[in-house]
């Protein structure tokens, strides 16, 4: 198992506990905010959650939405933030 | 003169971007920066003409300094203090020097602020100083956030005065102005498109040439901010002008609780022509200097719920909250484990926010009310929602079209508490 897809399965156990579904595994394109699964309340858990998890700080208005508002953009970009 | 408020200080708009807009002809005047600089300096100089009174003597003597250098006295000091917390911040995270920065970039409006409460007067605070000290306060904040990390004193200033947005927005963000602005998307603003600094540059990359539009990038501008001038001749000087004076105007004096809905009506689509209409200007004669201010708007008055509503009413203000104080305040919320109930800190952020929002528009009561107001909807929206959404009671499009037609009227009271009418 690479790197990254570590990161990946990471992100989406994040995301399966905030949104409380197993939708966000499946369906790597759900647009997370446009569905109501993910709020703002939700992105500051996210925040939290990848912080806790891959050890990277993210602000809060570091992310536009509309770059951010699927599974496979937020691990892409997780996966970015590892890197560097 | 207030921007976009009449004919002549449009005309004064068109005229000064008209050069911009045609420059573009050729090649090499399609520079954004050269003409934000231009016109900026020709608007602050037409828009901060008069003078003010600093001091009045005992013996009736008064002192008075030229707005324009009050301006500018406001945006070096602004500047100053965003460019020492910057060398401050490139040596490590210092709460309190944080704290003592916002405190000093919020300290010119809140002084202006108390200082008209306590003795009425327009001596401290200039036109657009409420929207300004967003910009500054965003800045100190991308800076403490890491994502700011250079500060040139010329962009700065060009974002923080830049003319089409002085007076009332929209709020643009630092690092989004400085991607038009340097054409270079790998200035500080690079984080966010998913490239990480490893450390933080002390020479930005984008120090080089300034931005130049090509010629299609040019045109497509151009076309954006004619279709929003029009759109702005329709909501402000058409809509907006004609229910002022045919129904606000003559509700204002209508006796009973018919006259105040009509008013309460009234007013909300007033405003919201008017207000929209003032931004579609705003985004207007950014787009002609090649600027992309974000936009304000979007149909407010067919949001399906109050959370919706906020993603389509003045989106900059709404989102520069959310971002700056909601999250912020969450975040600190649930790390610090303040809160049993994971919702309460989201509550506790909707209060906080939103009776921020209320007090910055001025300390009079009904905007607290209104920001209170606004609050309690999106609480009791949220408890509601999570409600319908486990017990699936209320769905399908006959109670989305209930849902927006409740959103509006609850909207329109709250505008209703926000106009003072029933003060």
């Amino acid at each position: 198992m690479s790197v990254t897809s570590t990161t990946a399965s990471k992100v989406l156990d994040v995301l399966v506990r905030i949104t409380g579904t197993d939708e966000v595994r499946r369906n790597l394109d759900l647009p997370l905010f446009d569905t109501g699964l993910l709020d703002s309340l939700g992105v500051a858990e996210l925040i939290i959650g990848l912080s806790d998890t891959l050890g990277i700080e993210i602000a809060p208005s570091e992310v536009e939405r509309d770059l951010w508002s699927t599974p496979r953009q937020i691990i892409a970009y997780a996966e970015e933030r590892i890197k560097a | 003169m207030i921007p976009y408020a009449d004919f002549f200080s449009l005309g004064v708009a068109l005229y000064v971007t008209f050069v911009a807009a045609m420059a573009g002809l050729l090649d090499w005047l399609r520079q954004t920066r050269l003409w934000v600089v231009v016109a900026t300096a020709v608007m602050l100089v037409l828009t901060f003409s008069g003078s003010q009174v600093l001091w009045h003597g005992a013996k009736g003597q008064v002192v008075t300094v030229p707005t324009l250098a009050f301006v500018l006295a406001y945006a070096f000091f602004q500047y100053i203090v965003a460019r020492a917390w910057l060398a401050v911040r490139i040596r490590g995270k210092r709460q309190w020097a944080y704290c003592t920065v916002i405190g000093l970039a919020l300290a010119p409006l809140v002084v202006a602020k108390l200082g008209n409460h306590l003795a009425p007067s327009d001596v401290l605070g200039f036109l657009g100083i409420s929207y300004l000290t967003f910009r500054c306060v965003d800045t100190v904040i991308g800076i403490q956030d890491g994502l700011i990390t250079d500060l040139p004193l010329v962009q700065y200033l060009a974002f923080l005065l830049f003319f089409p947005t002085l007076s009332a927005g929209p709020i643009d963000r630092y690092r989004r102005f400085e991607q038009d602005w340097t054409g270079n998307p790998t200035a500080s603003a690079q984080r966010g498109s998913g490239q990480t600094a490893t450390a933080i540059p002390l020479v930005s990359p984008a120090a080089g040439t300034g931005r130049s539009r090509t010629r299609a990038e040019w045109l497509n501008d151009l076309d954006g901010a004619l279709q929003r001038i029009f759109r702005g001749l329709l909501y402000k000087f058409i809509l907006a002008s004609l229910i002022r004076q045919y129904w606000l105007n003559p509700a204002a004096h209508m006796p009973g609780l018919l006259g105040t809905l009509s008013y309460m009506y009234a007013y909300s689509f007033y405003l919201f022509f008017d207000f929209a209409g003032y931004s579609a200007f705003a985004i207007a004669f950014s787009y002609v200097l090649g600027i992309h201010t974000p936009e304000n708007f979007n149909r407010p008055f067919l949001a399906r719920d109050i959370r919706d509503f906020w993603n389509r009413w003045h989106i900059t203000l709404s989102y520069w909250f959310r971002d700056h104080i909601y999250m912020r305040f969450v975040l600190a919320a649930t790390r610090g484990k303040w809160f049993k109930d994971r919702h309460l800190a989201s509550y506790g952020g909707f209060l906080l926010s939103m009776g921020l929002m209320g007090a910055w528009h001025g300390l009079t009561w009904y905007y607290l009310i209104y920001g209170l107001y606004q609050a309690a909807l999106l609480i009791g929206h949220d408890v509601f929602s999570r409600w319908n959404k486990q017990h699936h009671v209320l769905h399908g499009p006959a109670w989305t079209a209930a849902s927006i037609a409740l959103t509006f009227n609850a909207v329109c009271f709250g505008l209703l508490l926000f106009s003072g009418h029933l003060a």
